[in-house]
């Protein structure tokens, strides 16, 4: 029922590789993509478009609220969640997904920092990384619309009503009613604002006309 | 058909020259093709509710018609101008008795067959032979309206308010827009009240309290509706389910209880539930 993405800083991915990033002419096996927040959040969903990653581990950096001085830490909350079966085939490949607060290790509450560490083994991909990185806030308890008292009218009760006997046919009653009901609002609203027009009745509304009397 | 001409084909063959040998020459040479596209197309039109009556009735109107164009000019010297201002009469009535007819040949819930009956009627009684001055007049535009009311079954003391709304002076001209705006509404009107006459019969035997709370609830409903906002209409239609009718029929009752019934009349009912939609019209200026 939340619907309150939080601005965040996506970083560009960084690749982790041995050797020299310039030099070497294996392609990198793992990305790093960091996202900061201004402020600690609580996070109800992570949801990004997945462009041939394989598996993706989701790290939270947290700020303890009592005791803001002390250092952030970092934890797990997502170990290992593959996004495509088999590396090397195109299933998932370019699929869209969501990380629900439910699905993580830890309570993602007071976050200031996520880790995105991207994993693709497979050789056959040129490059892999995740698009439109999305970052959900938990809403607050009353984010209800305000939903009118007849609202909850619409589906008829189930139980039958203590009626007194000689009551004419509410079935009937009600359709009649209906309808004419519907009646007057085609009358209403079929209401024109043309006004009536005058003859002109071979120019006796000349000024010049008028009696001098 | 082909049996019974074939004797007489290889017989007298040089009398019967004229007349055609085959079905198609036979229809060509008398014209029912055109005749019957003609009223087909009319038809189409119009699209009557009871195609066949239409029919019937414009074959007797062309008939009509064309005797009529016979006899018009056998009309010489005499007393020309009494017999003209007589024939204007004839001419003006059934003017309108054919725009009626026109209008009742489909249903105002039809509504573009509705509007294009509307629009023939219209320039019919627009049209002025003499050409003086074209237009719909007032006074046959009232008369017009009441004769609608009449003819859907409506009591003339029940119509008399909304003929009052919406009726002209008889010196003004009429434009379209209003023509047809007043036309619908006696339409409208009038299955409103057979509407108000089958709910009388459900609710004939019951307490006038009770009849005035299935009346409450209609106005209810239609006071809700007032602002036009789209949700407005699910929360009128809401108060209209039988659930909530028969609450409030059980309420009237348990309320009317104590005192001794009395019983609302037909015409009572009527006015009350005219009252109600005639509230609803604006006034013409």
């Amino acid at each position: 029922m939340c619907d309150n993405i939080v601005a965040c800083t996506v970083k560009t991915p960084v690749a982790l590789q041995i050797g020299d990033v310039k030099t070497d002419t294996a392609r990198p096996g793992v990305f790093v993509i960091d996202v900061t927040f201004p402020h600690s959040v609580n996070l109800q969903e992570i949801s990004f478009k997945n462009y041939y990653t394989a598996f993706v581990m989701v790290r939270l950096q947290k700020v303890d609220p009592e005791s803001p001085e002390s250092a952030a830490q970092w934890v797990t909350c997502l170990r290992n969640r593959c996004l495509m079966p088999s590396p090397h085939t195109e299933e998932g490949s370019q699929d869209y997904f969501s990380i629900y607060r439910q699905q993580m290790l830890m309570e993602p509450d007071n976050v200031t920092s996520i880790r995105l560490i991207l994993r693709q083994p497979s050789s056959v991909w040129l490059n892999f990384f995740l698009e439109d990185i999305k970052i959900t806030e938990c809403g607050t308890e009353n984010s209800e619309k305000n939903i009118p008292s007849w609202f909850s009218n619409l589906t008829p009760e189930e139980q039958p009503m203590n009626l007194q006997a000689g009551l004419p046919d509410p079935e009937k009653v009600s359709s009649s009613i209906q309808q004419m009901w519907a009646l007057t609002e085609v009358m209403q609203t079929n209401q024109t604002s043309a006004r009536v027009g005058r003859f002109d009745v071979d120019g006796c509304y000349d000024i010049n006309l008028l009696s001098y009397t | 058909m082909a049996n019974s001409l074939q004797p007489g084909v290889g017989g007298a063959t040089d009398s019967r020259s004229s007349k055609p040998d085959t079905e198609s020459e036979f229809l060509t040479q008398v014209g029912a093709g055109a005749v019957l596209r003609g009223a087909l197309l009319k038809l189409l039109e119009i699209r009557s509710e009871d195609p066949i009556g239409f029919l019937a009735e414009h074959f007797q109107n062309l008939a009509q018609s064309l005797e009529n164009g016979d006899s018009g000019c056998a009309v010489e010297g005499g007393n020309k101008k009494q017999h003209q201002q007589a024939l204007q009469e004839f001419e003006e009535q059934k003017q309108h008795s054919r725009a009626l007819w026109h209008l009742t040949q489909a249903h105002h819930s039809q509504r573009s067959a509705f509007n294009n009956n509307v629009a023939v009627a219209f320039s019919l009684l627009s049209r002025d032979d003499r050409k003086r001055k074209p237009g719909l007049k007032g006074r046959v535009y009232t008369e017009l309206l009441r004769r609608v009311c009449r003819d859907g079954g409506v009591a003339e003391p029940v119509s008399a308010p909304l003929i009052k709304k919406l009726r002209c002076q008889d010196h003004e001209a009429v434009p379209f827009d209003l023509f047809r705006h007043g036309v619908l509404a006696c339409f409208v009107f009038a299955d409103f009240v057979r509407k108000s006459r089958s709910l009388f019969e459900t609710v004939s035997q019951s307490d006038r309290s009770l009849c005035r709370a299935v009346l409450g609830s209609l106005r209810d409903a239609l006071e809700t509706t007032g602002c036009s906002h789209p949700a407005r209409y699910l929360e009128a239609s809401a108060k209209l389910t039988p659930g909530r009718l028969a609450q409030a029929m059980d309420r009237a009752q348990t309320l009317a209880s104590g005192t001794p019934s009395t019983l609302m009349s037909q015409e009572e009912f009527i006015e009350e539930a005219s009252a109600l939609i005639i509230s609803r019209v604006k006034l013409v200026s």
